[in-house]
């Protein structure tokens, strides 16, 4: 239930942003981004519609394909960690 | 050397590491899922041994507050809504009776999944004259949205079943007992991200325990693991972050400030555990008209009590505290499965038992036993 993903801002209203990832688009709070800015382009972690930090384009790459991982082998077993490495 | 889970497993295997097992904590479920699914317990030395902690909300909410909002939506005129995970959970009472937010669902009650807190303040807005109550559990990373959902402003008809909970105070707990069960303790990285990782600087100055912040991929655990091992072999423990990118010192101070201002810390209980000093949320006296507690109070009646007892043979919570592996449950694999769960750690995508299973784990240590015996 923790755990936040990383998506694009593309559009900011308010303190509303649309945010997108693999082609879904969001929108998502900033209410708790008010201390640090948050604009247009930036990548941020969203945890329950909201954002609860901003990221590196990197960091939100490998977060990415780590779930596309998960999702692929979450029936399938295990993976081994050298896989992992082959797609990071 | 570049940073792959390879070269991290290659420079923990050169540790001058002692025969005797040097054991590893994780307190979070994202980390859990992803050391099982990555098989990284088969990969590392034998005698490091990774042990899932407290890291499930779904698992350790109290079962009364489940039962308080099955109640609400059977017997009261009001709609119901929770994250989509605590619907399934079963609590103890007989069969015959409504066991779960799913079943009352069934039965007719108006309760409804969301993602999102702000799909609690929709639903309200949608119906103004329609009681609304938000089910809400989680540790620091969702009960922050919480917050912030009740200082931006809800409506009236909306309130709040809060049992938002702690990480450190659980983690405190074991390091109190007189023995904790764990040489080193990996920290998780989005309660860390909310709440700064300073919070965990006690497991290092206090305790005299090696601690690492990290990430959700295979790489940043096995970085946080080889610091914690290189920690406690140089015996100078010490607060490591090896997630900087998303956890930042102070952490989320908007997200604290909310916290502040709309909750109040208190003694709260864990399923199956017991009170633990400090370790939940409260809504603050401010917004006491939108406390489900005070507006919906739940009466103490016997079988409200006993909802709350865990039920036979279901080993979650010694399972939650790290006492035991998923597979030493008694009844793992067996009465409890995913498609028919005893217990909320087979039920939530951030349970132990649940991950092992999603992971392949089929057997229960003592059947395999069974089997070893008849083969």
């Amino acid at each position: 239930m923790c755990l936040a993903i990383p998506m694009q801002v593309v559009e900011i209203d308010g303190f509303n942003a649309r945010c997108e990832a693999k082609g879904v688009e969001r929108d998502v709070s900033l209410f708790m981004m008010q201390d640090q800015g948050v604009g247009v382009g930036d990548f941020v972690m969203v945890h329950v519609g909201y954002v609860i930090q901003k990221v590196t384009p990197q960091e939100a790459r490998s977060t990415w394909e780590l779930i596309d991982q998960v999702l692929d082998e979450q029936d399938a077993g295990t993976v081994a960690a050298a896989e992992l490495d082959a797609a990071s | 050397m570049a940073d792959t889970a390879q070269s991290w497993l290659q420079r923990i295997r050169e540790l001058p590491l002692p025969a005797q097992k040097v054991k590893i904590m994780n307190v979070c479920g994202g980390h859990e899922r992803a050391i099982s699914m990555a098989g990284l317990r088969k990969l590392l030395p034998e005698n490091v041994e990774l042990i899932p902690g407290p890291g499930c909300p779904v698992c350790i909410c109290p079962e009364e507050d489940i039962y308080d909002a099955i109640q609400l939506g059977l017997n009261e005129d009001v709609t119901v809504v929770a994250f989509g995970d605590m619907l399934r959970v079963p609590v103890n009472v007989p069969r015959r009776e409504v066991r779960s937010l799913e079943q009352a669902r069934a039965a007719g009650a108006d309760i409804r999944p969301i993602a999102t807190p702000q799909e609690a303040a929709a639903i309200a807005r949608q119906d103004p004259k329609r009681e609304v109550v938000f089910f809400a559990a989680g540790f620091e990373t969702t009960t922050a949205p919480v917050a912030a959902l009740l200082a931006q402003g809800v409506p009236d008809n909306l309130s709040i079943l809060l049992s938002g909970r702690r990480t450190w105070p659980a983690v405190q707990l074991l390091l109190e007992s007189d023995d904790p069960g764990f040489d080193a303790l990996v920290a998780p990285g989005h309660v860390s991200t909310v709440m700064g990782a300073e919070e965990w600087e006690p497991v290092a100055t206090q305790y005299g325990l090696p601690v690492a912040v990290a990430g959700f991929h295979p790489v940043s655990l096995l970085a946080a693991m080889y610091s914690t091992l290189r920690q406690w072999l140089e015996g100078k423990p010490f607060l490591d972050n090896v997630y900087p990118e998303v956890v930042k010192p102070g952490g989320n101070p908007a997200a604290q400030r909310f916290l502040q201002h709309t909750m109040e810390v208190t003694d709260a209980k864990w399923r199956g555990i017991g009170s633990i000093p400090d370790s939940g949320y409260t809504v603050t006296a401010g917004y006491r008209d939108h406390d489900a507690r005070l507006r919906h109070p739940a009466p103490e009646t016997p079988e409200r009590k006993r909802a709350g007892e865990m039920p036979q043979g279901c080993d979650c919570a010694r399972v939650v505290l790290g006492k035991i592996y998923p597979t030493d449950c008694r009844i793992y694999g067996l009465a409890c499965t995913p498609r028919t769960p005893v217990g909320p750690c087979m039920v939530s995508d951030e349970g132990a038992c649940r991950i092992w299973w999603a992971s392949g784990v089929r057997m229960s240590t003592a059947g395999e036993a069974a089997a070893k015996k008849a083969g």
